[in-house]
């Protein structure tokens, strides 16, 4: 498969050339893939893409052809006409709506050249990252005047039904697909996963030897309250000598002197260790160093960024049993044991569980940690040519079919 | 998750059972290592969730297969898990059938 990508790639500056990147470095690695060409943008002070002599054995050869550039009316027609030029079998987009300029006129036209690719005979699937129903135009500064708004918005519907046109749309978050399929009758629209560009080693499932710890993170005193998780350490303690419960944090802004708090009341507990404000540097080793990660909330509107911190670093984690988070924990792919709130006894419980199962706490972290990890860049780019050579087939077997009717007649 | 598998002629059935998701997926991708046939059914009828990395597992075991000139072919999705192939469009790339019994005669005809 010849495989031609608009997008901003590295050295240009323009967004989501990171992805571009790490999209493409996976993309030449499949042997379905034959040659690869980057329409990028034009890079500023007419400087040029570093030219790559020969492919890397086992690589599709990459050729990068810059012919838009960002904030330019025309777009569309050279990313067409040098697509014809190219004839690969097929062309990715891999835009945003502000990819190719920042005033609208520019936006807009540049994104209808999915549809006149298609329009040209070449296939066309487009990657959308973002959508204009989700924009939040108060915030963008649009939101004063109602008219301006509502312009804003029609302008959106037309350029969405221009990008709909093309073979295929993909959109990373499932609430997009909903979107478009309901507002616009869609039916080429599909989920794709982001896809994950690290490839770091996995951590250590285990904490290391010592005691073990519990640790809690965040800020504290309105709805991260910790006296519970405390008085569950405190029943732990009358039975077991090798623990340790960490908090690490500060207070929540709202609630000054809460932690201090706290402390003053259980100077008798030993092992009960405050770290004070946590340090970015600081924050790996303070979660490998934990055996457990509590989250002592009396409220929760959703998975925390704490939860990802925690499958990060492979940790089992103990969670409230708060309206649907354990559903929508599990539909994000995590794990966890679950104590009913604001209840010592039940959370020691809970921790109890853990502690004594080193093997669960292992599988648990394993689990938490390729949730949070989430699909390879390499599995993602397996879908779009996975999707690709599905709009090939179908546009060839229409092909032929219609050449079987004109036979016929 | 449970994980049984089975022969039935020269198709391989692997029944999966539970959260198909991440953590069930390396044991997965390990049996098409051990598969002596390129004819797979995949029988998703206990499947209640299935994740992007399931999916990927799947969609990788099916590239294997084809590439031995065989097939992975999907039977009994319920509904959560058919919600997903819709949504994410891997209903067009694999073959889909109702029951375990047409997508193993699916090989034959």
């Amino acid at each position: 498969m010849r495989i031609a990508i608009v997008t901003p790639y590295p050295p240009s500056q323009g967004s989501l050339n990171e992805y571009a990147f790490h999209f493409i470095r996976f993309l030449r690695q499949k042997p379905e893939v034959r040659e690869i060409f980057i329409l990028s943008d034009r890079l500023p002070d007419d400087a040029t893409y570093p030219a790559e002599t020969a492919s890397p054995p086992g690589l599709a050869p990459l050729h990068i052809v810059p012919c838009w550039r960002f904030g330019a009316l025309d777009n569309a027609l050279r990313i067409v006409r040098t697509a014809r030029d190219l004839a690969p079998d097929i062309v990715l987009f891999n835009i945003q709506f502000a990819s190719f300029g920042s005033s609208k006129p520019a936006a807009a036209l540049g994104l209808l050249a999915p549809a006149m690719t298609r329009a040209a005979g070449i296939p066309a699937i487009v990657l959308l990252h973002n959508i204009m129903e989700t924009v939040d135009l108060k915030s963008a500064g649009f939101g004063a005047n109602p008219l301006v708004e509502w312009f804003i918005r029609a302008f959106g519907a037309i350029t969405t039904r221009a990008l709909l046109s093309a073979d295929l749309l993909a959109v990373t978050i499932p609430r997009y697909v909903e979107i478009l399929e309901h507002k616009y009758g869609a039916a080429n629209v599909l989920l794709a996963p982001h896809g994950a560009f690290d490839e770091a080693p996995p951590p250590s499932f285990d904490p290391p030897p010592g005691p073990l710890q519990i640790m809690t993170f965040g800020k504290f005193g309105t709805y991260k309250k910790i006296e519970p998780l405390v008085d569950a350490f405190r029943l732990l303690s009358e039975t077991r000598r090798d623990l340790e419960l960490v908090i690490a944090g500060t207070d929540s802004p709202n609630a000054p002197g809460y932690l201090e708090s706290v402390r003053l009341a259980n100077v008798d507990l030993a092992g009960l260790r405050f770290t004070g404000y946590v340090a970015e540097e600081d924050v790996p080793r303070i979660f490998q160093d934990a055996g457990v990660v509590v989250f002592p909330y009396t409220s929760t509107t959703g998975s925390s960024g704490v939860l990802h911190q925690a499958g990060n670093y492979g940790r089992a984690v103990v969670l409230p049993r708060l309206g649907d988070l354990a559903e929508l924990i599990a539909e994000e792919g995590y794990t966890g044991e679950f104590f009913t709130p604001e209840n010592a006894q039940s959370l020691a419980e809970a921790l109890a569980r853990l502690l004594d199962d080193p093997a669960r706490r292992r599988a648990m972290g394993t689990q938490n940690y390729l949730a949070a990890c989430g699909l390879p860049m390499a599995e993602v780019v397996e879908w779009y040519i996975l999707h690709a050579q599905n709009v090939l087939t179908v546009r060839n077997t229409r092909r032929a079919a219609r050449r079987r009717e004109f036979v016929k007649r | 998750m449970a994980l049984n598998t089975r022969s039935i002629g020269n198709v391989g059935v692997l029944d999966l059972h539970g959260r198909f998701d991440a953590h069930m997926a390396p044991a997965v991708i390990e049996w098409y290592g051990r598969l002596p046939s390129p004819h797979v059914v995949i029988n998703l009828t206990d499947v209640t969730f299935i994740d992007s990395s399931a999916l990927a597992a799947l969609a990788g075991g099916m590239k294997r297969c084809r590439q031995r000139d065989g097939d992975l072919r999907l039977c009994a999705l319920q509904q959560p898990v058919r919600v997903i192939f819709e949504l994410t469009r891997m209903n067009r790339a694999f073959e889909i059938f109702a029951t375990e019994a047409e997508a193993i005669s699916s090989f034959t005809h």
